[in-house]
């Protein structure tokens, strides 16, 4: 495929005179309270080429719809604007509606004058309006521009991934499995089952863990469907929505699938080790399965510690033990290479590891135990065969104290946010020790019972009745006595404003959830983003709480945020739902986004080729000429913002639209605001995030989307500059976290290079600014706007002249 | 709800508490829990309660006598789980309540300090600090001798203890020694402390700056003790003068080891015995002791606790042209107290972080120069603390007449038997709760149990000390 | 499970492990070190002292390591190692 001339698709809209329609939303009062809707329709109407505008109360409603409709028919509308919320929430509402009516899609333009203008300038209902106006001339302006185009379908490949094998991943995969969907499974531990299969009982039914995880695990085990991929790990993934090529590396078991389990070998091997699973508190061998109902149940062999480890074979105990010959010690690393539509990613979360809180002892005293330690240590299947035991003597403890909040809700010892699970686990375990052992006191030191679902009330007061003390107030410090081991806890009961002194033989420190650290390369590999708390962050908390924002990936369980096995369970089911549509619908369209190529202007120079980063421009030397891939296209139009010969443009948001959206701003009183390009996933989204949570900051900036930073093509920033704007602000994704995997590296080089050029110029390069800034980083987008602002007040005329000279040629073409 | 009329402005409060990080205090009781005075006035003083007050209604906490009562240890902020600075949001509270002329509310805070703190007025000029609020030394100096006069007055009407004839040997004469020694004399025992050094006090005799603690003020308090009947030998250094053992022969009751954390710790530097070089503790020693005491022009501390910026302090006050610190962990990691090293930098001491000294060059057998290395912090260990690691290359020469070594203290220990057992950082275990040690009747406390620390800290092991050393004693009598 | 083990197995005591008595006869070695080389426990090391052969033979350095894989014994080309198995419920330090 080589030179490719813009489909155009219904020639009538896009010929002619344009009449464009303007809606201005009140909102009911979330617009309409700080901006002025009427006078912005007035003003809309008295815009080039619109035809018709009026303000309405709520534009999204099936009559603000019906509305358009109508006018689309009744004024002849070729093209539609409404200046309401943000694209990312009602953009494909609105196409919709234009669709229905018979115009193309592309042909609607939004203004966000709520998340960008009414939340974030609440006093200020002046410039507000000011502002709200502006933003809708920069719609029409770019609304005029605007070209209908044809979507492209791409087939979906009816196979998913599901990467994690805890009970999230392990319910995800088995309902996409009986819908009839192949799925792969990779956990990279020996054995699926994740966090449940090491806990003891569930709250709040006090159901055995493992014995309702294990019938389901098995199923994974034998089910058709399902190709589980145990002790490997995801290292590669490319393509996009539908068509995800991923490599596995499967890593060697050093035991083949003959492997009948029955433990022979296990028992003759020489060398020990602490088991893991165990959280350590038992051993096992070199030759090991982690415990009795994995599944794979082939056992494994852990090379760092197998006598074999050097490669000669020095000891073969387990291999004469094992009746099946099972064992084989040339076993290499596997690369599996498969080809899916959808990902489901449920790699669950990791225990905080208490040892940094000094004042706790933990790891210096003996009978100082994390809540997953007492998890093994309370489990029939653990080192003590259930038995409730210390650690510093193998006592039964008489006293024993639960300490609630440990690396949770603390910015300075652990995360800031509330792990959910730990109140309703202590609680859980305290009843279990009152069941065994009725007599044993029990303190549980808390700062607030969280006990918000169903059942968890009752089990908390059934655990007041069974005579479980609960103790308003974290220990401060404990401190062991030396000769006998036990344990005193210092504290203050906030409620009777007193200070304790407890004894107790063994304390539980309920340890909180936090994100995987070892999550990097899925995040990478994935191009995913994760909220403040470090979790991976949903499309939309409310709305597609299950998706990414990448399309085709679900997540489901911790992974996503901290949560109990039950509402990981229900997230897992709705991932799969949401990957099942989409497989069940087997195809996806692209949006109509991807570059427009000017043969003709080509000079075959390959730049655009060495940015690309989805390798969808491709320089064919032999032929010598450029060749698009638009299937494999992401979307970000840096290969746009690179060709120095203006022979590539990205549809939708062409230098066109682009540029007569900077003009639109600078058209007055430039020389008081602030141009900023933000980039659809992150900035854009931070902008929307800062007004959501209603953060005000001044009224000067003007944001015009594009999908990526790497988009934003020097010449926009110039043009902007010629034409007097007194600051640009351009802002993107962290880097590593592009949503175009890495298009944003473009944007840093482009902008360093404007720098050099503003220094070397004597302009004050402070005028160009560069924003990291993600969806959840409000506050961030924020403050740079206030220190942005401080700036347009000092910068003087001369300045701005200054670089409007320097500029000038930016404006070539006019 | 008229926000103009307060007093306390709600928008100061939020910013303490530095709302916009989510940093909120959520009750979980941790600073009042370790906080010495909580423990030493029970139900008068709750820092969690009164901040909670100030949260809710600053202006009335501004009639409170509460927010006088913070001794500025810290300590509540080193655990708080949200790293709230509590002592400087009651300073905050303390300064709008002089700007509002509230005095009341200091008096009955001494009032509670002198009933129930031994060392009052010590501690106020050292601990307490009202004097940061705006306030007049003289003025604050006149109004708890007062208090305190009142006080003794009123004692001396109450009928006086009867003798127990029990004799309690304590050994050293600091804060906790002190403490424990007047607590036990008002319970009718014998007390004979026995100290080293040819003066009683301690550390604040020893090294406590005059300028920060007259020595008039400690002489009083020791008075004040010694009229209790406790009887103060001198110049007794336990171990050298008299064996422990025999104090344990004789016919105490029980013992009491008080003997601070006061011998500098070894540090193996090349050049360490240059002229020129000098521990801290023997520097401000001198400073308190000597008439004249040398001080360089260009002097260099290293260390990063409050001894250090006593010692850089004292430097300054002695005519050093420049004086400045070497740290070899950031700002954050420091061990001297946050309102010390703000008062330091602000009196022009110049504090270097992440910088550690690899030798001290000499010249003529005296200090000119120390060559430093740059540190970098690598990720929290085991225990939590970032370790840091030379920075290979960034080797610097810095000249200078004078190096001062305020690298920490330890107990002095080798007189102790050894059924006494230690801990591993070389100081005394006791159970926490009756601060006894190992063997029975014998009981420790202070710096010599927790390693250089506050006075506030020895004073409120001294008073549970004396508590337990009370019971034991009778339990011994039944 | 990247976490931090921070407590002894709590069934260390019930461990056995297979122990072994090596034996050596020194004057026969020929000094190739093998057994050195490939003892996956790192029990030998060569010695000091010269034997009648003139060449430095193999020394135990801890045989409480030792877990009586017989490679040494398997791997001697001058039949100069060997062990005798004795079972035992010691501990024993693991690498
Ligand atoms: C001490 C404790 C007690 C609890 N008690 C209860 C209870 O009583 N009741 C209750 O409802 N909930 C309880 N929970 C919460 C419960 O454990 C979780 O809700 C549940 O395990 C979450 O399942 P998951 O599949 O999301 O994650 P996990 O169980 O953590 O599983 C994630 C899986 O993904 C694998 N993985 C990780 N990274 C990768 C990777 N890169 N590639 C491939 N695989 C990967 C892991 O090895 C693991 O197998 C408790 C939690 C703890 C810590
Ligand atoms: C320079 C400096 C500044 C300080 N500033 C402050 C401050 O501003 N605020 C604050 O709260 N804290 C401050 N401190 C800390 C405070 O001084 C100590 O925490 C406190 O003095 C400890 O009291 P103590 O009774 O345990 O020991 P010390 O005060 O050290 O008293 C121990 C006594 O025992 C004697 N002794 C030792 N061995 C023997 C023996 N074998 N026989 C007999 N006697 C013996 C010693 O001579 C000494 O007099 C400072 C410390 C220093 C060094
Ligand atoms: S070969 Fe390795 S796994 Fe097998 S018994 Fe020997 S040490 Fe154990
Ligand atoms: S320690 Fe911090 S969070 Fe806890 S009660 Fe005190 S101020 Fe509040
Ligand atoms: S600084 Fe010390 S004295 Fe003041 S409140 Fe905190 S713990 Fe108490
Ligand atoms: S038997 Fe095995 S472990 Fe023992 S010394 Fe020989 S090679 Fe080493």
């Amino acid at each position: 495929m080589g030179a490719e001339e813009k489909e155009k698709t219904n020639p009538r809209e896009d010929d002619g005179e344009i009449r464009i329609g303007v809606y201005v939303c009140h909102c009911g009062l979330n617009i309409a309270g700080s901006v002025d809707c009427g006078e912005v329709a007035k003003f809309a109407a008295t815009l080039p080429h619109v035809v018709w505008a009026q303000d309405n109360r709520y534009t999204c409603s099936d009559q603000g719809q019906e509305q358009i409709k109508k006018d689309i028919k009744e004024h002849k509308l070729n093209r539609v604007v409404v200046a309401s919320c943000s694209p990312r929430l009602h953009e494909p509402t609105f196409r919709k509606t234009c669709e229905d009516a018979g115009l193309n899609k592309y042909l609607f333009e939004m203004a966000n004058i709520r998340e960008h203008c009414s939340w974030v300038h609440l006093y200020d209902r002046q410039s507000a309006t000011e502002k709200a106006k502006d933003l809708v001339k920069m719609a029409v302006a770019k609304a005029a521009r605007l070209q209908s185009a044809k979507e492209i379908e791409v087939p979906i490949i009816r196979k998913a991934l599901v990467i994690g094998g805890g009970v999230a991943g392990i319910q995800a995969a088995l309902d996409l499995a009986d819908t009839g969907y192949k799925v792969y499974l990779v956990e990279k531990e020996p054995s699926i089952g994740g966090m449940m299969a090491r806990i003891d009982k569930t709250f709040p039914t006090m159901d055995c863990s493992i014995c309702i995880l294990a019938p389901k695990m098995s199923d994974v085990g034998h089910h058709p469907n399902i190709e589980l991929l145990a002790n490997s790990e995801v290292t590669d993934v490319k393509g996009y929505i539908g068509n995800f090529h991923v490599k596995i590396l499967k890593r060697p078991r050093f035991v083949k699938n003959d492997c009948s389990a029955c433990g022979e070998c296990s028992k003759v091997c020489p060398v020990i080790a602490p088991n893991k699973f165990d959280a350590g508190l038992a051993i096992r061998h070199a030759i090991y399965t982690p415990f009795a109902q994995a599944v794979p149940s082939t056992y494994i062999i852990d090379m760092n510690l197998c006598l074999n480890k050097d490669g000669v074979t020095v000891c073969d105990k387990c291999m004469k033990a094992c009746e099946r010959q099972a064992i084989d010690f040339e076993m290499k690393p596997e690369t599996v290479e498969i080809d899916v539509g959808t990902i489901i990613v449920a790699i669950g979360a990791d225990v905080f590891d208490p040892s940094s809180l000094q004042n706790y002892g933990y790891g210096k005293y003996l009978n100082v135990i994390t809540s997953l330690e007492f998890e093994r240590l309370i489990n029939a299947g653990g080192p003590s065969g259930g038995h409730l035991i210390r650690p510093s003597d193998l006592e039964i403890p008489r006293r024993v104290a639960f300490i609630q909040c440990v690396g949770s809700r603390s910015d300075k010892s652990g995360r800031l946010y509330c792990s959910n699970v730990c109140c309703m686990n202590t609680i859980k375990d305290s009843l279990l020790i009152k069941e065994h052992w009725p007599e044993t006191e029990i303190h549980v030191f808390y700062v607030d019972i969280r006990a918000y679902g169903k059942g968890f009330e009752d089990l908390y007061k059934r655990a007041r009745k069974e005579g479980v003390l609960f103790i308003r107030g974290l220990p401060a410090e404990i401190v062991e006595d030396r000769k006998t081991h036990n344990l005193w806890l210092v504290g203050e009961n906030t409620l009777q404003k007193e200070l304790y002194k407890v004894n107790v033989d063994m304390a539980i420190l309920s340890v909180g959830l936090e994100p995987r650290k070892d999550s990097e390369p899925i995040q990478r590999l994935l191009t995913l983003s994760r909220t403040q708390d470090g979790f991976f962050m949903e499309a939309h908390p409310k709305l597609r709480p299950v998706d990414a924002a990448t399309g085709g990936i679900f997540f489901a369980g911790c992974a996503e945020s901290p949560k109990d096995i039950k509402d990981s369970v229900t997230q897992a089911s709705a991932a799969a739902a949401r990957a099942g549509i989409l497989m069940a619908k087997g195809k996806v369209t692209v949006e109509a986004i991807t570059p427009i190529f000017y043969p003709e202007r080509c000079k075959v120079c390959g730049l655009c080729a060495k940015v690309c980063p989805y390798n969808a421009i491709v320089l064919n030397k032999e032929l010598k000429r450029v060749e698009l891939v638009k299937a494999a296209c992401g979307g970000c139009g840096t290969c746009a913002a690179e060709c120095p010969f203006d022979a590539l443009t990205q549809d939708h948001f062409t230098d066109e639209q682009i540029i007569s959206q900077i003009d639109a701003v600078t058209e007055s009183d430039a020389d008081k605001k602030i141009v900023a390009f933000c980039c659809n996933w992150c900035a854009y989204a931070g902008a929307d995030f800062a007004g959501v949570s209603r953060m005000q900051y001044p009224p000067s900036v003007r944001i015009i989307r594009t999908m990526c930073s790497g988009r934003v093509a020097p010449k926009f920033v110039e043009r902007a500059f010629a034409r007097g704007a007194a600051a640009v602000l351009v802002a993107g994704c962290h880097p590593g976290d592009c949503h175009y995997i890495n298009a944003n590296y473009q944007t840093q080089k482009r902008v360093e290079r404007l720098w050099k050029k503003m220094e070397q110029q004597g302009l004050d390069k402070e005028r160009l600014q560069l924003l990291w800034a993600s969806a959840a980083e409000g506050e961030r987008f924020a403050s740079k706007i206030r220190e942005m602002n401080r700036l347009v007040e000092k910068v003087s005329p001369e300045e701005i002249n200054n670089a409007k000279k320097v500029f000038e040629k930016a404006l070539g073409g006019d | 709800m008229e926000a103009s009329k307060a007093l306390v402005p709600k928008e100061d409060i939020r910013k303490l508490l530095d709302g916009e990080k989510l940093e909120h205090c959520f009750e979980c009781g941790i600073c009042t829990a370790s906080c010495s005075i909580a423990d030493l006035l029970g139900k008068d003083y709750n820092p969690r309660n009164l901040l909670e007050k100030i949260f809710l209604n600053p202006d009335a906490v501004l009639a409170s006598y509460e927010p006088w009562l913070c001794a500025w240890c810290y300590r509540c902020y080193k655990r708080c789980p949200q790293g709230l600075k509590l002592p400087e949001i009651f300073l905050y509270m303390r300064t709008a309540a002089v700007k509002n002329a509230f005095t009341q509310p200091l008096e009955i805070a001494f009032e509670k300090i002198v009933d129930n703190i031994p060392l009052s007025i010590v501690t106020t000029l050292v601990c307490f600090h009202p004097e940061r609020a705006g306030l007049e030394i003289k003025k604050i100096l006149d109004m708890i001798e007062h208090i305190r006069i009142e006080h003794l007055k009123k004692l001396k009407k109450k009928k006086t203890v009867k003798s127990s004839g029990e004799k309690i040997a304590v050994i050293g004469s600091g804060p906790a020694g002190l403490t424990v020694a007047s607590e036990l004399a008002r319970k009718g025992h014998k007390i004979t402390i026995f100290e080293a050094f040819s003066e009683p006090g301690g550390m604040l005799r020893k090294c406590i700056p005059e300028y920060r603690l007259p020595k008039w003020v400690l002489a009083k308090e020791i008075q004040f003790i010694e009229d209790l009947g406790v009887e103060i030998k001198t110049g007794v250094k336990v171990g050298e003068d008299v064996n422990f053992d025999d104090l344990r022969k004789g016919n105490y009751r029980a013992i009491f080891i008080g003997t601070g954390a006061n011998k500098s710790q070894a540090f193996k530097i090349e050049g360490g015995d240059l002229e020129g070089v000098i521990h801290a503790i023997e520097f401000l020693w001198n400073a308190n002791y000597k008439e004249k005491v040398k001080v360089g022009k260009d002097v260099v501390v290293i260390g990063g606790g409050n001894v250090a910026m006593d010692t850089a302090k004292t430097a300054l006050r002695l005519n050093a042209d420049k004086v400045t610190i070497l740290y070899r962990r950031s700002k954050e990691e420091m061990p001297a107290i946050p309102w010390e090293v703000k008062e330091a930098e602000n009196e022009g001491v110049k504090i270097e972080f992440l910088v550690a000294p690899k030798k001290i060059l000499g010249k003529n057998g005296k200090v000119s120069a120390v060559e430093c290395v740059r540190i970098q912090l690598g990720e929290p260990d085991e225990s939590g603390r970032r370790k840091p690691t030379p920075i290979e290359g960034s080797e610097f020469t810095r000249e200078t007449d004078m190096v001062i070594l305020a690298i920490g203290e330890i107990p002095d220990l080798g007189f102790l038997p050894k059924e006494i057992e230690l801990n591993e950082d070389n100081t005394v275990w006791v159970n926490p709760i009756t601060m006894e040690t190992s063997v029975e009747g014998i009981f420790a406390g202070g710096d010599a149990v927790t390693g250089p620390a506050t006075i506030i800290e020895a004073i409120r092991a001294g008073k549970r000390a004396a508590e337990s050393i009370e019971n034991y004693v009778k339990s011994l009598a039944r | 499970m990247p976490e931090r083990i921070r407590h002894a197995p709590l069934d260390m005591g019930k461990a056995t492990f297979p122990k072994a008595k090596i034996q050596l006869i020194k004057d026969q070695c020929k000094g190739c070190g093998f057994c050195i080389r490939f003892c996956p426990q790192k029990v030998l090391e060569e010695s000091q002292e010269i034997n009648a052969r003139g060449v430095h033979p193999p020394k135990i350095v801890d045989e409480s390591k030792c877990l009586a894989c017989g490679f040494c014994t398997a791997v001697c080309p001058d039949f100069a190692i060997f062990i005798i198995e004795k079972p035992s419920k010691e501990d024993v330090k693991n690498g």
